[in-house]
């Protein structure tokens, strides 16, 4: 790197600490009174609805509390009996085996056709697939799972009719092995547009003139796409990466409403086991001990996706 | 005045915005607070139930009703929203631990005896105090939907409004299929039979049976009727203080209790055998799970042959656009027996609601021949009233055997209720997800999921409600 280069503004700032005495712009208790002030509500925000609800489950984990009645402690008991349900279990590897399938043809689909647009094409038609792609975004879940339920319903629903057009017999798509593969569909469906988008900024962020460069030695088409875009679109596919895996581990919406997790638990979620175990079953200490194991789930895959990136992600 | 050129600093744009932001905050303070929700924090009768602004809306002129006679008593309805009586309930046990709850809850048999174990009122008391003015009430309610209301000895509820699991048929796909109305006694060989007529004799986009995967009207009655349940059924202790000064003469219980699983139970086993035959040859439908949203107008475009449902289907129908004479109803088959299901509701009082008395002066009216009148003006379920469940209710708009809503009662005293005990919300969902996979695959899959029922069953029950 650089040691010509201009000083930034954030060199400006750091080669000039305030004194005690302060600076032309005020006093330092004063500077720190701002800066406190503005960043207050963002702190109190987390503290309030993201640090005390995690901090209060981890606490409730240890008891037993139908909130109704005053908790007991419970040690370790709501841990040693999700460690030995069957149906915690399965939702749990439901959950990895989903996130697996779903990210991997999420970041696929949505990479494939940030290229697709890339290329030459009107930029209307350009902002047209944008729209598009992004659309079912801003869709709420339950409701897109609604509308699928009835679309992929066995003997009333639109896909099964188009099927039965061109001679094919129904499938049951929500109540047998095909249920885990429709959740993965609708789930995909809605979400890719979010890390579509994301592709859509990483690949504009690639200079044209290496592409040039790599033409006039004679790259063309997949050579480019593997030895140019993939490793130069890699931070952001990092960032696409992390921030799905995230969201997918969490999955609730669509398999609560597509098929309630079955048929059997073919399609229960560790998320749609802490929601019937805590609104439905009223164990609050169970519920809150799968939602600790869920979330250092979700701290451990995370931090392995940070710890592999050093190998595969590069930047320029 | 400044010039219309002047620059806005930067201390006054911030100034501007935090007055802009405190001013904001101010106006929507009562709406952040919860303040601006009608009725918050005034001392009137808080009634919840299963429902939506609407529904409450609607109860308007029961509460005016009731205001009538008790003016010093305010009412407010609320509608909680929810997918089934799991939903609604757990969103009641919220807004117990938020420190509003209502005064009294619309409850239905699903939720009775984990309302009855954890924070509702035993009616006795009230009851016997008020017996004189409510014999008249008991005379015209089947002891059966009391009983179900009874939770180890203790009454809970005055039912007000009960179906149960009777079989509807769409009469143009039977006459199609060159047959009559089944008999009142048939069995279930005559049910398969019919449904194998209705398949032939129909287009391929016929359904000749549709259910749904739920505690109501899914496995249960094939259950029933088979003699058995998924759930060891033995009865409470008790309640002679009840069944005595009301009903004399009726040898009834304290309250069901299902303390134990029976998935291993080998008419469990032919039971669910029985529905995934169905299944396999194309005669039923998969269950979804907690489905059933479009059946009123798949079964009115004539898509389905028969469905179990109870007297709540036939407003729905008729709304549907069905004709009195295009649909009728029948019992369910009968097998070793032919034991009905039915699921009731009526008002609980909480036990933390410091109007108790009040709540009882609601309970009594909208169990009164009045009440009821204006709760159920239209045959969107069943009244437990008998004399209420008459021709006027279902003139021009069907079916013409009406009179099965309540003979399922009178002419079947073992009739039951679902089977919910106070663990049901974690029965109903190891019933469901086991049941699907059963009658989804191969007969060999059967004791599998039965085993694994039994199992589920065996863990839920053991958890304290």
């Amino acid at each position: 790197m650089t040691t010509a280069a201009l000083p930034t503004a954030r060199d400006a700032a750091t080669t000039t600490p305030p004194t005690t005495h302060g600076t032309a712009q005020g006093p330092a208790w004063k500077r720190r009174l701002v800066v406190t002030l503005f960043l207050a509500p963002t702190i109190i925000g987390i503290g309030v609805f993201t640090l005390l609800p995690i901090i209060a489950s981890i606490g409730l984990a240890f008891f037993r509390w139908d909130i109704i009645t005053n908790p007991e402690f419970a040690g370790l008991d709501n841990f040693a009996d999700v460690a030995v349900d069957p149906t915690v279990r399965r939702s749990f590897l439901n959950t990895i085996a989903f996130v697996v399938v779903a990210v991997t043809l999420q970041i696929a689909v949505s990479l494939g056709l940030a290229v697709l647009v890339a290329q030459r094409m009107p930029s209307w038609l350009r902002t047209f697939f944008r729209s598009v792609f992004f659309f079912p975004l801003i869709l709420s879940a339950a409701s897109v799972s609604i509308v699928m339920r009835y679309l992929f319903n066995e003997d009333f629903g639109v896909v099964n009719w188009f099927l039965s057009l061109v001679g094919l017999p129904g499938v049951a798509w929500l109540t047998s092995g095909w249920s885990a593969a429709v959740v993965v569909l609708v789930y995909v469906w809605q979400q890719f547009g979010f890390t579509f988008l994301l592709f859509v900024g990483g690949l504009a962020a690639i200079p044209n003139d290496v592409y040039e460069a790599s033409a006039i030695d004679g790259a063309t088409g997949w050579r480019q796409f593997r030895t140019i875009t993939l490793p130069l679109v890699s931070p952001t596919m990092l960032v696409a990466c992390v921030m799905s895996v995230i969201s997918a581990l969490q999955i609730f919406d669509q398999p609560w409403v597509l098929t309630r997790g079955g048929p059997g638990d073919s399609t229960r979620t560790a998320v749609m086991v802490i929601y019937e175990s805590a609104f439905r079953q009223l164990e609050f200490g169970r519920a809150s001990a799968v939602g600790v194991v869920l979330m250092a789930l979700i701290m451990g895959v995370t931090a392995l996706q940070f710890r592999l990136s050093r190998r595969f992600v590069f930047y320029q | 005045m400044p010039p219309l050129s002047a620059e806005i600093t930067r201390r006054a744009a911030l100034g501007t915005l935090g007055a802009a932001g405190l001013t904001g905050l101010g106006l929507a303070w009562p709406r952040l607070t919860g303040r601006d929700i009608p009725g918050r924090g005034e001392d009137v009768l808080t009634i919840a139930i299963l429902g939506t602004s609407q529904d409450a809306a609607a109860r308007q002129d029961l509460v005016a009703a009731f205001n009538e006679i008790h003016p010093d008593i305010p009412v407010r309805v609320q509608g909680i929203q929810g997918n089934d009586w799991g939903d609604f309930f757990s969103k009641i046990l919220t807004m117990i631990a938020a420190g509003t709850p209502p005064d009294l809850v619309n409850v239905a048999t699903e939720g009775t005896q984990l309302f009855a174990s954890l924070m509702a009122e035993p009616l006795d008391d009230y009851v016997l105090r008020d017996a004189a003015e409510l014999q008249e009430y008991f005379d015209d309610v089947h002891p059966t939907l009391l009983e179900a209301f009874m939770y180890e000895g203790s009454l809970f509820q005055l039912p007000t409004d009960f179906n149960a699991a009777n079989m509807y048929y769409n009469v143009g796909a039977l006459e199609l299929a060159g047959l009559d109305r089944p008999a009142d006694d048939w069995t279930h060989d005559d049910f398969v039979t019919t449904l194998r007529a209705m398949r032939s004799a129909n287009a391929a986009d016929f359904v000749p049976y549709f259910w749904t995967n739920r505690l109501f009207g899914g496995l249960v009655p094939w259950l029933y009727v088979n003699d058995t349940s998924f759930l060891a059924e033995t009865k409470a202790g008790g309640g002679t203080w009840f069944w005595d000064r009301f009903y004399p003469g009726e040898q009834r219980s304290g309250g069901y209790r299902w303390l134990e699983p029976n998935a291993d139970d080998p008419r469990v086993e032919e039971s669910v055998e029985f529905l995934r035959e169905l299944v396999a040859d194309g005669l039923g439908t998969r269950p979804e799970e907690g489905g059933g949203g479009a059946l009123v107008g798949l079964f009115a475009s004539g898509r389905i042959g028969t469905t179990p449902a109870g007297g709540y289907w036939v407003q729905g129908l008729n709304e549907a656009g069905m004709a009195e004479d295009e649909f009728d109803v029948q019992f369910f088959p009968r097998w070793r027996t032919q034991r009905h299901q039915f699921g009731a509701a009526g008002y609980a009082i909480m036990s933390t609601s410091p109007r108790k008395d009040e709540a009882w002066e609601w309970i009594k009216f909208t169990a009164s021949r009045d009440g009821m009148e204006l709760a159920y003006p239209l045959p969107s379920t069943t009244p437990t009233r008998r004399s209420m469940v008459n021709e006027a209710r279902y003139a021009g708009k069907g079916p013409r055997h009406w009179e099965v809503f309540y003979d399922t009662l009178d002419r079947f005293p073992t009739t039951g209720p679902i089977p919910a005990p106070p663990q049901q919300a974690a029965v109903e969902t190891a019933l469901i997800k086991n049941i699907s996979a059963a009658v989804g695959g191969s007969a060999s899959g059967v004791p599998r999921a039965l085993a694994n029922l039994q199992r589920d069953l065996t863990q839920a029950l053991g958890r304290t409600a």
